[in-house]
């Protein structure tokens, strides 16, 4: 069964526009979508985690539909957006603590596991290392990831081993970065 | 809803907009000083300051806590209870700010003046809220609700005098706007 299903999923509202999507994600997966634009990398990501609805077509995530399960989608799926958050390195702690807070973790573990994650990420800015970092606090069991930054593709790959991987990217180039994808998984709208 | 998510977003709402609540209490201070008397001033200086932090609120200001609140395995009415106790917090604070600087100066010279202006501000600054997740015409018509609610209030407790009146015209119109704004959260859209 796959963990993430988008059949002709389309977003439309005014001049906003993506899709139809259509692509299968299983368990284990990596995937990348390279998309036109950056509006429309940024809507395919975040249909992929239920955080907009399609406005026509399906999206299943781990068998949830966004429309009317959102709360249980966005257990399963974590976004990391594109772009960084207005953060420092001594942001790290709160951050954390209030991540774990709306995740309802405990805030303890929370913290070490972020410890652990900022380590192996130390080479990346707190602006984007912070988002990633707190996007596994819940243990997502998809990540999703919006044209994510080619430089730090090496790192982020090796902290998101076990995941299952969802990409948008704007260019052949940006997908590269973090290939290589099984033939069946680079996809294009 | 669970306390915690809900401690958590309005402590980090607050905190975000920190600059933005001593500016109105120091104001609100001022302004009860110059202003002692009558309900009209801490009235209508409170609910715009209460609207003025509602509006603070508004979706793009502060892109990471935006960003968290919509991730996260929460539904839409928890969401609105907890987005809309931060900037109600601030504007109750600015009630209190502004009531406490006009005893100074011999207060306001109306019964039940404290009661009759937090609830104003309570319910002028819910209604704003559904304001600050619109824009173009429903942002200016909310806004406009949120100004005539104020002004309702005012008439209703010292025009017409029944201060039982006023807090039942704001009780029932903070929870509609509550309820507004939850649905309104649920529907809302980030793209």
């Amino acid at each position: 069964m796959p963990l993430l299903r988008m059949r002709d999923a389309t977003f439309v509202r005014g001049d906003c526009r993506a899709g139809p999507i259509t692509l299968d994600l299983q368990r284990g997966d990596r995937a990348a979508l390279v998309l036109n634009s950056s509006r429309e990398a940024a809507i395919a990501a975040r249909l992929a985690c239920g955080i907009v609805k399609a406005s026509s077509g399906t999206v299943l995530i781990g068998d949830y539909d966004p429309r009317v399960q959102s709360v249980h989608c966005k257990r399963i799926a974590a976004l990391v957006p594109h772009e960084p958050a207005a953060l420092h390195a001594g942001d790290f702690s709160r951050y954390v603590k209030y991540r774990a807070a709306l995740w309802n973790v405990d805030e303890a573990n929370a913290l070490r596991a972020a410890a652990v994650a900022r380590q192996r990420l130390r080479s990346m800015h707190a602006a984007f290392a912070l988002p990633l970092i707190g996007a596994l606090i819940g243990n997502p069991q998809l990540v999703v990831l919006d044209r994510p930054q080619a430089a730090y593709a090496a790192d982020m790959l090796a902290l998101l081993e076990a995941k299952t991987i969802f990409f948008t990217h704007t260019s052949d180039v940006e997908a590269a970065a973090f290939g290589p994808f099984a033939p069946r998984a680079r996809l294009r709208a | 809803m669970r306390a915690r998510p809900f401690v958590a977003i309005v402590a980090a709402r607050l905190y975000a907009e920190l600059g933005t609540i001593e500016f109105t209490l120091l104001a609100a201070l001022l302004v009860g000083m110059l202003a002692p008397q009558g309900l009209a001033g801490p009235i209508a200086f409170c609910c715009l300051a209460g609207i003025a932090v509602a509006l603070a609120a508004s979706p793009g200001r502060r892109p990471h806590l935006d960003h968290c609140e919509q991730s996260a395995p929460l539904f839409g009415r928890e969401l609105a209870r907890a987005k809309a106790s931060a900037p109600c917090i601030a504007a109750v604070l600015t009630a209190t700010a502004y009531l406490g600087a006009a005893q100074t100066r011999g207060g306001s010279g109306t019964p039940f003046a404290a009661p009759v202006v937090l609830s104003a501000v309570v319910a002028c600054t819910l209604v704003a809220l559904c304001a600050a997740i619109r824009r173009g015409l429903p942002r200016a018509l909310y806004l406009g609700v949120a100004v005539a609610a104020g002004a309702a209030a005012y008439s209703i407790a010292a025009v017409a005098g029944c201060v039982w009146g006023e807090l039942l015209f704001c009780a029932v119109a903070a929870f509609f706007a509550v309820r507004q704004y939850g649905e309104a959260l649920a529907r809302y859209d980030p793209m």
